[in-house]
């Protein structure tokens, strides 16, 4: 294409053996508080890797210390020419940052931090600030002058996910956007039947008040849906969610909440952070890495919000289901 | 004429008056090429199946054998998006005393709910757009109406009595030692996500000594359509992705100038797509971009194991389209004869 430079990779007949080493393949487990799951993950690593000079080897640290360190050791015995690390355990990643160093393997960290690697991770705050932000804008187009309240709902103590940063993104923007409107934190602790519980009693205590709800990720999303719905309180309140998984976005076959056929749906959207397209930012990454020898210390997802008019375009729904 | 009236009619006027731009159709010519078969064209790359391509296809009856390519259309197979295909019974002569004649004739009859494109089908030259462009630069915006499509339907095909042929990519993919079959295929299969290469589609022509002609029909045995055999315990995994060709091989495909393009997956292309961000790109090279039909769902598995058995991949093509005015697509029946 005119005006576009060939990234060097694509020049070089090098095939690469990239060590992917994902931080669960455990079905039942959700990564970052979202709702996205280690397979995911791994299946855009699978697809991302047709067309490149790349052959990957798989590991899967189970969120097990040992296993990571064992997963390691294993890149360096085959040699690998570079490792893709994602594990949430701080003090194994320094070591297997220094052992991976001491081998010559170059090492891309993803969201994690890894002694001595560049890293690929989520921009929490920034994201936040986009819920926030579509939050105020909302406001200002459709409930001027009136009485609003705005909560922030989800994981707020789990720093091990960054849920803090990301309240306070949409916490910022909010502040920003409507410099007048009560902020209110309520903590669900993870759990979406806590949150609705919670929100039902915000809802109920919170009467002639428009409720902007920003909610840290989809199922609380939904949970928050449910008590406005439950508190007969749908035509004042409106969504905004964080992660955007397929509860959001869904297949052609699926129920999901953001769809244009769905447009009057309270949640106007959720801000994706694309667990299930980490290969794709990913694998580029790597091969600029192996071919020039740099890249920007951060490398941060390109969030975006995800609504019902541009669901069909960032995430086609290309499967039946 | 009240005050409400007449504000209705108001905003009426305001809406016409905006609908120029908002219902403007696009420039075609900029987004889609223009047939090689004539400006007015409406049929596509079934022109040509010539007099010469079907008398030369003819040769391949040889046995006489008939193998089947088409799956039963049922409840339970896994349907794309919110299709259904439902029947309806009637039977009122069978009850007592309602059968006609000494004779004691009786008779029944069906009504058919059913989109069209569901279980083993065709997809029309009008099925595939590029916004609101289709095949041959047609502004397909001037030519819908509520019940179908007044250009472009499925009574502009010509014949289909053409040369078939079957490329078996998982004897491809086995004997090249990559075949990564997908564990709940009860027979080999390709795995979703796999991208078939024009290499891997030259592969297993080679594997028969067969050369593509001009008016081929093309189909490909991936080994999917295992899954879809055991509806609907496998319709889940089935609509989940496929095997299937990518952009070079449907330009590979288009190159050798075939009438259709048909697998026994849902969409004949690669799902995942190549890009993340493109959607079902093969069928606009295909449909939009050149006319050439698209048959999913294909029982190949009976012709490929065929093809094994006699060294034989090629064979005569029955199929025939209902002359349905307007519709984008339909189940059709299949059969291949050597």
């Amino acid at each position: 294409m005119a005006g576009r430079s060939v990234p060097a990779w694509s020049q070089s007949s090098r095939r690469w053996r990239i060590g992917f080493a994902n931080i669960t393949e455990d079905p039942a487990e959700r990564l970052e508080g979202l709702g996205f799951t280690g397979a995911e993950v791994r299946a855009s690593f699978v697809y991302a890797a047709r067309g490149l000079p790349v052959e990957i080897v798989f590991f899967d640290n189970d969120r097990n210390r040992e296993k990571a360190l064992t997963n390691a050791a294993e890149a360096v015995r085959q040699k690998l020419d570079l490792y893709v690390q994602y594990c949430a355990d701080e003090t194994a990643n320094n070591e297997i940052g220094r052992q991976l160093e001491a081998a010559g393997i170059p090492v891309i960290a993803i969201n994690h931090a890894v002694h001595g690697a560049v890293i690929y991770t989520a921009d929490n705050k920034f994201a936040g600030h986009i819920a926030g932000d579509a939050l105020a804008k909302f406001a200002a187009d459709n409930w001027a002058g009136q009485r609003m309240a705005a909560v922030i709902i989800g994981d707020l103590a789990n720093k091990s996910v960054h849920a803090d940063q990301r309240a306070d993104g949409i916490a910022t923007a909010l502040k920003e956007g409507l410099p007048r409107v009560e902020q209110t934190r309520l903590d669900s602790l993870g759990n979406p039947g806590k949150a609705e519980g919670l929100l039902r009693r915000f809802a109920s205590e919170q009467t002639e008040t428009k409720l902007l709800i920003a909610a840290l990720d989809d199922a609380t999303a939904l949970s928050a849906k449910a008590a406005v719905e439950a508190a007969s309180r749908s035509t004042d309140s409106v969504i905004v969610s964080q992660g955007c998984d397929r509860l959001m976005h869904g297949g052609f076959n699926d129920k999901k909440e953001i769809d244009p056929q769905n447009r009057g749906s309270i949640v106007l959207g959720s801000v994706a952070y694309f667990l299930d397209r980490y290969g794709y930012d990913v694998l580029p990454l790597a091969l600029q890495l192996l071919n020039d020898g740099m890249l920007p210390p951060r490398t941060t997802t390109q969030h975006v919000l995800v609504t019902a008019s541009n669901v069909f375009r960032i995430y086609p729904p290309i499967d039946m289901n | 004429m009240n005050l409400r009236a007449l504000s209705a009619v108001s905003i009426m006027l305001v809406a016409i008056t905006a609908a120029p731009s908002a219902l403007a159709q696009s420039d075609c010519t900029r987004t889609v090429p223009a047939s090689p078969f004539g400006k007015d064209d409406q049929t596509g790359a079934t022109n040509r199946v010539t007099p010469a391509v079907t008398k030369a296809a003819a040769a391949e009856i040889q046995t006489g054998k008939v193998t089947t390519m088409t799956h039963p259309l049922v409840d339970g197979i896994p349907l794309f998006g919110t299709r259904f295909t439902k029947t309806i019974l009637t039977s009122n002569t069978m009850a007592p005393g309602a059968s006609l004649g000494e004779n004691n004739l009786t008779y029944m009859e069906d009504t058919w709910l059913s989109q069209s494109h569901v279980g083993t089908h065709l997809d029309g030259i009008g099925h595939i757009g590029r916004g609101d462009c289709y095949y041959n630069q047609t502004p397909m915006g001037k030519y819908i109406n509520q019940n179908n499509m007044t250009r472009l339907g499925l009574e502009h095909l010509k014949s289909f009595a053409t040369r078939g042929v079957i490329i078996d990519l998982v004897k491809v993919y086995q004997d090249a030692g990559k075949l990564h079959s997908n564990p709940a295929c009860k027979n080999p299969c390709l795995d979703k996500g796999t991208v078939i290469t024009p290499q891997d589609l030259q592969a297993g022509l080679k594997a028969y000594n067969v050369t593509l002609r001009e008016g081929d029909a093309v189909f490909f045995n991936t080994g999917w359509g295992d899954l879809f055999a055991q509806y609907p315990a496998q319709n889940v995994l089935y609509n989940s992705g496929e095997p299937g060709i990518g952009n070079d091989a449907a330009k590979w495909l288009i190159d050798q100038k075939v009438i259709l393009v048909g697998a026994d997956t849902w969409a004949v292309e690669v799902v995942p797509g190549e890009s993340k961000d493109l959607a079902f790109t093969v069928h606009q090279l295909l449909l939009t971009d050149n006319g050439i039909h698209i048959i999913e769902n294909v029982k190949t598995d009976l012709i490929a194991a065929e093809a094994a058995a006699t060294k034989r991949s090629t064979f005569f093509l029955n199929m025939s389209v209902p002359k349905a005015v307007g519709l984008t697509g339909n189940f059709v029946g299949i059969e291949a004869i050597q």
